[in-house]
């Protein structure tokens, strides 16, 4: 079995709240099979062994550790605002590494070449410089005022507009993005990732959203964000190595790609390298 | 490291404008032709995010990934990335290349410089590639010959098959068939194919069976 070395105290997704039976989920976490299921009307998740593992039920999924985590999960405090539909998206399985799949959610550089027409199109490409910081304080990750050229920027945008975007990422597979909301100008939509490692070539990717979008049907909504995660999915099954290279040499970025450097770096201070190949292959 | 021609895949496969992924024995290609018809056998990787560069798309004499959109011209050489357009890429940006040339209708790749020109089989054209999951020396025995370039019959006509060894017990057969051969002869020939195709896996299944 792989080193799931510091990951294993963190907290990961592992269904989604509304699914769950009492029959429960078969799943893995970091290698291990878990189950997740109803207990009494309450999420319960169990190991292999019929160990009973710690349980936080938020952001409409289920989540769990395989050891002791010593912090709560994270909070999204714009979720709690008035207003705001909650939508749980679904899973989508992708044959990548978990980190890999984070990575990828942070980026805005190939929405014109992998979201065509959508998040992005030729030849507005260009990537302005943008603000990157590990905050100390929370021990999160942070790109702040990042714009990008939009023809249809989400479900409830008709025509091009320039996006602004927020970048967190808030544990070691999960990510929340804020972005320009088009029917609420000066307030953000928030859609995050919340990935499921598997194994570390093999995740479960549950986008979830809190959203103003108040006249889309929620299936648009939900059809929306997984037709653009389906077009994620044929880049991250593709990439060599399939495991996410933490030190500098197998892989060139440029200064659009300073949030995914960010993110690499606080992912090899902390040890969080289930995903991860440490030395240039 | 071989200096030999490998061949790789057929000249009809990889049409102007297009990448189509290769092996070169353990080595993952991207194959792509020029829109003014240059053939070219790359490392399939990005050297930015490590994106497979045969998914990429051909414009002109350029090959893009299709990740981020970064362009790469002669030699490998990086030339374009379009989040930073003002930028002119460093040199060091480049993709390994490998040695590609064309013979009757069939790429040949190389790791290196090869003495001489690859193999013409005058009055033959490449007619298919099959992968199959049999080892070469396996496929060949079946065929009726040994080594990777043989001379014979299959099914309706006279041909050349082209066996290329690849990782995991796994073989390419490029098949070559006479120039001019008509639609039902062709129809034949593929039949035959497939069904070599069967006999192969299965000696092969059988030889597993019997180590096993
Ligand atoms: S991975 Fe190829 S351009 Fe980014
Ligand atoms: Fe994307």
């Amino acid at each position: 079995m792989s080193d799931q070395g510091a990951m294993r105290d963190h907290w990961y997704p592992v269904g989604m709240t509304k699914q769950l039976t009492a029959g429960g989920r078969d799943t893995l976490l970091m290698g291990e099979p878990i189950r997740v299921y109803l207990d009494n009307g309450a999420p319960a998740v169990s190991d292999g062994t019929g160990r009973s593992l710690p349980v936080i039920d938020r952001f409409g999924h289920v989540w769990t550790s395989l050891g002791a985590p010593n912090r709560d999960l994270f909070t999204i405090p714009e979720a709690d605002q008035p207003g705001r539909r909650l939508v749980d998206v679904g899973v989508c399985r992708v044959r990548c590494s978990p980190l890999r799949a984070v990575e990828n959610f942070l980026d805005i550089a190939h929405f014109p070449f992998v979201h065509t027409d959508i998040l992005g199109s030729e030849p507005h490409t260009e990537v302005q410089r943008y603000e990157v910081e590990i905050r100390e304080d929370v021990d999160e990750v942070w790109a702040t005022k990042v714009k990008f050229y939009q023809p249809q920027a989400a479900k409830s945008a008709e025509g091009g507009i320039t996006t602004d975007y927020m970048y967190r990422v808030c544990a070691p597979t999960c990510s929340v993005l804020y972005k320009t909301c088009p029917p609420k100008p000066g307030e953000w939509d928030v859609i995050a990732l919340f990935v499921q490692p598997l194994t570390e070539t093999l995740c479960e990717v549950w986008p979830w959203m809190a959203l103003y979008d108040d006249a889309a049907e929620m299936t648009d909504l939900i059809h929306f964000q997984q037709m653009i995660f389906v077009q994620d999915r044929s880049v991250l099954e593709n990439q060599l190595p399939a495991l996410l290279p933490l030190d500098p040499g197998m892989e060139i970025p440029t200064r659009a790609d300073m949030t995914s450097i960010a993110y690499r770096r606080w992912l090899k201070r902390h040890g969080f390298t289930y995903g991860a190949q440490l030395v240039a292959a | 490291m071989t200096t030999d021609w490998t061949p790789a895949a057929l000249s009809r496969d990889i049409p102007a404008a297009s990448a189509a992924p290769g092996q070169l024995g353990e080595t993952d290609l991207a194959i792509w032709r020029s829109a003014s018809g240059r053939i070219a056998a790359w490392s399939d990787r990005c050297p930015h995010r490590g994106m497979r560069l045969s998914h990429g798309f051909v414009r002109g004499e350029r090959l893009s990934c299709i990740y981020h959109g970064w362009g790469y011209g002669e030699g490998g050489q990086c030339v374009r990335i379009p989040a930073h357009p003002e930028l002119t890429p460093p040199e060091a940006i480049k993709v390994p290349v490998f040695a590609a040339a064309e013979a009757s209708g069939v790429v040949w790749v190389a790791d290196g410089t090869p003495a001489g020109a690859p193999p013409e089989f005058p009055g033959f054209e490449g007619f298919r590639s099959l992968r199959i999951h049999a080892p070469a020396t396996v496929l060949a025995r079946a065929f009726g010959g040994a080594g990777h370039v043989i001379e014979g019959t299959l099914g309706p006509c006279a041909v050349v098959a082209l066996i290329q060894p690849l990782p995991g017990n796994v073989s390419a057969l490029h098949l070559l068939a006479p120039e001019g051969a008509g639609p039902a002869t062709l129809d034949a020939l593929s039949l035959a194919a497939e069904a070599l195709r069967r006999t192969a896996e299965a000696q092969a299944e059988q030889a597993e069976e019997e180590t096993a």
